[in-house]
């Protein structure tokens, strides 16, 4: 493999000297193959075949789909139309409806999370009698599948036999059964709710962790300036958290942007059009009106926002120097 | 004295409080769910309702292990194809946590251990390629089933699986064999090992709690994923868990108390990982987000 980057070749250049230096037997280095870039081809090619055919080639592929007419309710058109579909999205009605309910869902849970994640974060870091089981207990959330957690709300805020419903009652908070999930708003924050629930214990495991690393001598040097409690939680706890906080805020939302299972067991996007995210429509465009290559278009503008909120992500963890590839 | 006593026993009280509060959220929803595979659905439909199950009952689980016995019930279908689907699912994510585990070993050993240029590119695209929703792949990844002949197969499943989870598991391994010592490779060399037996015998057993925290990080997400198994699977020849079980949930003459058992059932494999494998949960998210 000839080098022709410069960085490249300065790299391998530091290599050499380094393994140089610490006379290695010749044979051994020749076994261990620093310096044999074929050997770890050979290694990711397993990995590199696998995600090329069922990653890298459906994503291409549906890049290319993108950009044609392909509706499956018109057999035989498959006509090449440029970006004619995401004009066409960009100027329907139904897609900002969408993206209005993709960031009111997006914002209402993140804001739980936030509160949610901060809060837990902060508990679970103090010591008291039964954090273990707390600790162990946060994991429930998050081992349960999707669907299944789906189908736990539905179960809970039935309109006829609810347990929701038989606890608000029993408290006097309302006076007879609700239909949470047949009213827009209503199924607005019961969505929201149901997958805030499955989604906070990775911000508090996250957090948690992020705050057992501040080092013990900030907290030391703010009490040598004469901080109280609170005096330490406001200059070395809330600075320290901002920045895994943005992290936690950024995975949140792409989950956020790409909850599907929860959707379709609770509220299937409706009533109406009330909880029908970018996501949902996506899987409707294809799978529905079996307009695939509207659907590919919709799927590539969630993308770009993921994408975009990555770079952000990657950028923010670049600059704190946690991220080394 | 007395003062800071108070004020350490409100602070105490508080955080009690706070716990508490926590512990009913998460366990509220979780345990009405768990609760009402213990009743009789009259029971389980009662307004209001029966917090506790007034007579406590097996059936619905009976009903998973026999349900052609039980014409009867509204939903046997459905629960006949619940325990079938139950062995779909740990085939498919069994096979996808062990396929990890060899890809990922491979590859995480070279970005540990090798230089090799288009390393860092090829990095990112592995990690990229994770930014992608499911929903966007799904159509052309169907395409390329049917084209290779797996459709409605496990082997498709766990394939699919294997390419959303071999980034992250990638990624921990890296780490993993980051953290053990070069000097114990170079030993194992210099004793006359070749490399592959080197890599069985020394580095991988060194390595075991990565690969098993790896593995089980792979098996839930194939164990959890609905999306996928819905579309590339027709037949119970390889409908998983979440596929019948969300059958339920959208059937609305399924009895509900079976419908809840389903649930219940599922759920049972990834929760006793979750607890068996959680120093590892915690340390593995740790290092996914902080690290990339």
């Amino acid at each position: 493999m000839a080098v022709t980057a410069e960085a490249g070749s300065s790299r391998q250049r530091g290599w050499r000297e380094i393994a140089g230096r610490r006379q290695r037997p010749l044979r051994m280095r020749r076994a261990l193959s620093y310096e044999n870039p074929s050997f770890a081809y050979l290694l990711n090619a397993p990995a590199i075949f696998a995600i090329g055919l069922l990653v890298v080639f459906p994503i291409i592929d549906s890049a290319w789909l993108s950009l044609h007419h392909y509706d499956l309710m018109q057999p035989r058109t498959f006509t090449f139309v440029g970006f004619a579909n995401f004009a066409a999205i960009l100027g329907s009605s139904e897609f900002w409806a969408a993206f209005v309910v993709t960031a009111e869902f997006t914002c209402f849970a993140l804001l739980l999370l936030t509160l949610l994640g901060v809060g837990g974060a902060l508990l679970l870091s103090t010591p008291f009698p039964g954090r273990g089981v707390l600790r162990v207990l946060i994991l429930i959330p998050w081992a349960i599948p999707p669907v299944v957690n789906g189908l736990m709300w539905q179960w809970i805020y039935d309109p006829k036999v609810g347990v929701l419903n038989g606890l608000l009652k029993a408290l006097g908070l309302i006076s007879h059964y609700q239909g949470w999930l047949s009213e827009p708003t209503g199924a607005l924050i019961a969505l929201v709710s149901a997958h805030v629930w499955s989604m906070f214990p990775l911000a508090v495991i996250l957090l948690a962790g992020s705050l057992a690393r501040i080092p013990e001598e900030l907290y030391d040097a703010a009490r040598i300036d004469g901080s109280d409690e609170i005096g330490l939680f406001r200059h070395v706890t809330l600075p320290w958290l901002a920045q895994p906080l943005l992290v936690v805020l950024i995975i949140e939302t792409v989950y956020a942007l790409h909850a599907f299972d929860v959707i379709y067991v609770l509220t299937s996007g409706g009533p109406g059009t009330a909880t029908t995210t970018l996501t949902w429509q996506t899987f409707l465009t294809t799978f529905q009106n079996l307009n695939f290559g509207r659907g590919d278009a919709y799927a590539w503008l969630i993308s770009l926002i993921t994408v975009g909120l990555s770079v952000i992500y990657f950028q923010a963890l670049y600059h704190r120097g946690e991220f080394e590839a | 004295m007395s003062g800071l006593g108070w004020r350490k026993r409100w602070r105490l009280a508080l955080l009690m409080t706070a716990a508490a509060v926590l512990a009913l959220y998460i366990l509220a929803p979780f345990s009405w769910l768990v609760v009402t595979t213990f009743m009789h659905e009259k029971d389980a439909l009662s307004v209001p309702p029966h917090w506790i199950p007034v007579h406590p009952t097996l059936e619905n689980y009976f009903t998973f292990l026999n349900p052609s016995g039980v014409g009867a019930l509204v939903g046997s279908r459905a629960a006949e194809d619940t325990l079938p689907g139950i062995l779909n699912s740990l085939i498919a994510a069994s096979g996808t946590a062990l396929l990890n585990v060899i890809l990922g070993a491979l590859a995480g050993y070279s970005f540990a251990r090798l230089r090799f240029r288009g390393q860092r590119s090829l990095l990112m695209i592995y990690l990229g390629s994770r930014m992608v929703p499911g929903i966007a792949l799904i159509i052309p990844l169907y395409l390329v089933v049917r084209m290779l002949g797996l459709l409605d197969t496990l082997p498709a499943l766990a394939l699919t699986y294997l390419t959303f989870t071999l980034p992250f598991t990638i990624w921990l391994l890296k780490s993993y064999f980051q953290g053990i010592p070069r000097a114990v490779e170079e030993a194992a060399l210099v004793d006359g090992c070749t490399w592959p037996q080197m890599l069985f015998k020394v580095l991988l057993p060194m390595a075991k709690p990565g690969l098993a925290g790896a593995a089980m990080f792979a098996f839930m997400t194939a164990w959890n994923d609905y999306l996928f198994a819905v579309i590339l699977t027709n037949t119970m020849a390889s409908k998983t868990v979440t596929v019948v079980v969300a059958g339920f949930a959208t059937d609305v003459t399924t009895a509900r108390t079976l419908m809840t058992t389903g649930g219940v059932l599922a759920v049972i494999p990834p929760l006793v990982l979750a607890f068996l494998f959680r120093k590892f949960v915690v340390e593995g998210l740790t290092a996914g987000a902080v690290k990339g």
